[in-house]
Parts: C-alpha cells; sequence; structure tokens
C-alpha cells in the first residue's frame, strides 16, 4: 500500500479510538494489527515485545481510572488500557513494515512536499547513530572538566545545537555540491505510485472503523 | 505553501538534528518516567509521572519556535522530532505524530497570539501556556482525562504547566541565552 495513505489511515483510527469508549473494537484492532504483522513475516519474538513494552504505562492509566475516575470507572479503565495496545499495534503495522525513505519518497511524489523537507529529514535521520554517540562525547568531555550534565543542564543542550548547527550546514553544502538544488524540479529514480487500489483499501479500512463504531452493538 | 519559501534546505536539516539530539538526551529520562509511573500507580496517581516530564518532550519544538523565529518553526520542529521518534525505537506509533503535531501547534500558538514579535518572556510564557492548553485538551479525549475528578484534573493542568514553563520557558530562555553570548546564530542566515 502507499506509504502516505498508509500513514493517514493508521492517524484517523488512532484519532477515532481517541473518542471511542469500545473495549472490544480495541481489542478487534490489536487482533487484526497483530495478524497482518504475522502475515508480514514479523517474528512472534517482536510481537511479545509489543506487549510488554506498553505495559507499564498501560497498567497506570488503568489504576488512575479505576482509583480517582468518575462515572463508570471499570469501563473507562479498560477502555484506556485497551487503547494503549491499539495505538502500539496498529502504529507497528507501519513502522515495522515502512520505512522512512518510502515514506519520505511517497510524500514528496504524490503530495508535492517541497523535496528540501523530505530529503533534509532523511540526512538528519541517517545520523541517528552518530547523534547518539555525540552526546556521550559531549558528556564524557564535561566529566573531564568535572561537570556533571544531565538533562537539565543548558550546557548540554547548549554543545548539542552547536554540533547541529555545524552538521547541517555541512550536509547542506555537501548536498548542493552533489548537485541538490533546492525548490528545482526533480525527476525520481524510486518511483511511488498512487494507485486506486491504495484509495479502495483506505475506504474499506475506513468503513470497516465506522461499522465497529456505529453499527455493530459488541460493546 | 508561501511559508515553505522561507525555509532553506540548512534550515529543515537543524531543525530535524536539534530534534533528533534531544531525543537522544531524554532517552535517558526513561528510567525516570518508569520509576515515577511505577511508583505512583498503586495510588491512582500515575499520571502524574507524564505531567512532571511532558515539558521535557515538548522541548524541541518550544526551542525551535523561540531560537529561529520562522513561522512554523515550533510545529516542524516537534514535528519532526516526532516523525523520526515514530521510526526511531517509539512504539506509539500514529499516536506519536498526533502528538507532535498538537505540542508543536501549541507552542506556535503561543507566537501567533503575540504576533510573532514577542521573543522574550511574554512570548516564552504565552508559548508554555498555550502548549498546556492545546495538550490538555487532547488528553482530555486520549488519556480518558476528562472522566478523572476534578481535583486531579486540575493538579495535573497546573503540574503540566509548571513542566511546560520550566522546560520550555527557563531551560530554552538558558539555552538561547548561551547561544547569544555566543554569537553563534549570527554567523547563520537564519537569524
Amino acid at each position: 500500500m502507499n506509504p502516505s495513505l498508509k500513514l493517514l489511515l493508521l492517524l484517523l483510527i488512532a484519532l477515532e479510538i481517541s473518542f471511542t469508549t469500545i473495549v472490544s473494537l480495541n481489542i478487534a484492532l490489536v487482533l487484526l494489527a497483530a495478524l497482518y504483522l504475522l502475515l508480514k513475516g514479523t517474528k512472534f519474538k517482536t510481537l511479545g515485545w509489543l506487549l510488554i513494552v506498553p505495559l507499564l504505562p498501560a497498567i497506570g492509566l488503568w489504576s488512575t481510572q479505576y482509583i480517582n475516575g468518575s462515572g463508570d470507572k471499570t469501563l473507562m479503565a479498560w477502555v484506556l488500557f485497551t487503547r494503549i495496545y491499539a495505538f502500539v499495534f496498529t502504529g507497528a503495522t507501519f513502522t515495522l513494515t515502512t520505512n522512512i525513505l518510502q515514506l519520505a519518497d511517497a510524500l514528496e511524489q504524490n503530495w508535492h512536499l517541497p523535496s528540501k523537507f523530505a530529503y533534509g529529514v532523511l540526512a538528519a535521520y541517517n545520523l541517528v547513530p552518530k547523534i547518539q554517540h555525540e552526546v556521550q562525547i559531549i558528556r564524557a568531555a564535561g566529566l573531564m572538566r568535572g561537570q556533571q550534565l544531565s538533562f537539565w543542564s543548558p550546557q548540554l543542550y547548549f554543545k548539542a545545537i552547536l554540533v547541529s548547527i555545524n552538521w547541517s550546514q555541512n550536509l547542506a553544502q555537501a548536498m548542493a555540491s552533489h548537485g541538490y538544488v533546492e525548490d528545482a524540479p526533480r525527476t525520481h529514480y524510486r518511483q511511488v505510485r498512487l494507485r486506486l487500489r491504495d484509495w479502495l483499501i483506505l475506504g474499506l479500512g475506513l468503513s470497516c472503523l465506522q461499522l465497529g463504531v456505529f453499527v455493530i452493538p459488541w460493546r | 505553501m508561501k511559508w515553505a519559501k522561507s525555509w532553506t534546505l540548512s534550515d529543515v536539516i537543524l531543525i530535524a538534528l536539534i530534534g533528533i539530539f534531544f531525543g537522544a538526551i531524554f532517552m535517558g529520562t526513561n528510567y525516570l518516567y518508569d520509576v515515577l509511573t511505577a511508583a505512583l500507580t498503586p495510588f491512582g496517581l500515575a499520571g502524574l509521572a507524564n505531567e512532571l516530564l511532558l515539558g521535557i518532550w515538548c522541548m524541541p519544538g518550544m526551542l525551535a519556535g523561540y531560537m529561529l523565529r520562522l513561522k512554523g518553526s515550533a510545529t516542524l520542529g516537534e514535528l519532526l522530532a516526532a516523525v523520526v521518534e515514530m521510526f526511531f525505537g517509539g512504539q506509539w506509533g500514529a499516536a506519536t505524530l498526533i502528538s507532535g503535531v498538537l505540542q508543536g501547534f501549541g507552542s506556535e500558538l503561543g507566537y501567533i497570539i503575540t504576533r510573532y514579535k514577542h521573543y522574550d518572556w511574554l512570548g516564552l510564557t504565552a508559548s508554555a501556556l498555550t502548549t498546556t492548553i492545546v495538550t490538555f485538551g487532547w488528553d482530555l479525549a486520549k488519556n480518558g482525562y476528562l472522566k478523572l475528578q476534578l481535583w486531579l484534573l486540575v493538579l495535573y493542568l497546573v503540574v503540566r504547566f509548571i513542566s511546560m514553563f520550566v522546560f520550555g520557558g527557563v531551560l530554552t530562555r538558558l539555552i538561547t541565552d548561551l547561544l547569544d553570548r555566543s554569537h553563534v546564530l549570527k554567523s547563520t542566515h537564519t537569524n
């Protein structure tokens, strides 16, 4: 499916379930998403990890409603518990099957996102491992001078921004020297198409969701 | 897309890099979140951990809005941080993007109502306030805050504003003061 429409579908699902209080719908979404992931060849271990990671926040939300809620406390507690899992599993159908390059291509080619945004973010994204390393370097450099840099230290962020300014200019220059011109028309080696099939899946997915929300009285 | 014209490639990369850097720094606060959540869960106050730390997560947008002073910089700063978070280790999926847009737009709103003219304490406070209001509105639905008892709702709102003000306001100001003193922003074409 076209990455941009897939993301749109998932965004709309996340929005809609945030305003509903149907436990069975949340569970149905989790099961459907898990099925989709298994069909796409996701390992059971990854699915298990998806079950464990949100457990603490989910229990936190559950207990907040159960102890300090008003109205139907038990229902709301379970709605929020299952909603977290619905977010995580539907989200995983995107992040585990699509990468940021495919999304950037689709947004640029199908939705006319200016290429500087698509490539700018890609350029930064590819530096993630280097950035994590750089944060360690900044912290170590601080320790050598007896400075403990923590998440509330302005110096830590200041140094990170200095590095960002430096790298952003280097990267932009590197891209320009490789022939990239901002706001100029481009041709594409990797073509992403927006097919009728993609729109149909989007329409069908949303229709099924409305059935689950409004028609089927399975709450 | 008129606003897009005022952005250059290096601005986009810069704002995305800052978002990722901040994300890498915040990773160190995850243990704090877990410990606080676990400790507060038996009392039904787990949300307090989120409220205390939310200001940190809204920093990329608030700082970008204050530092770059371009229309849309707060929204874009937070959105780009959310996009990267979604692909890199973020397990919250599409909900991350919705939160990112709302947090960014919330910060932007503070500068919109001060007409992009008050890059001082007034603008920062307005931004902290609008970020609090917009994100809280979303949590009324998403995290079921609407169904909580009133005293808890007020407590959460106050704690969230303090967190936004401390991290998005005071810390942002301290960071940008350091940048001002070092004159780095003048050497770039962004300011």
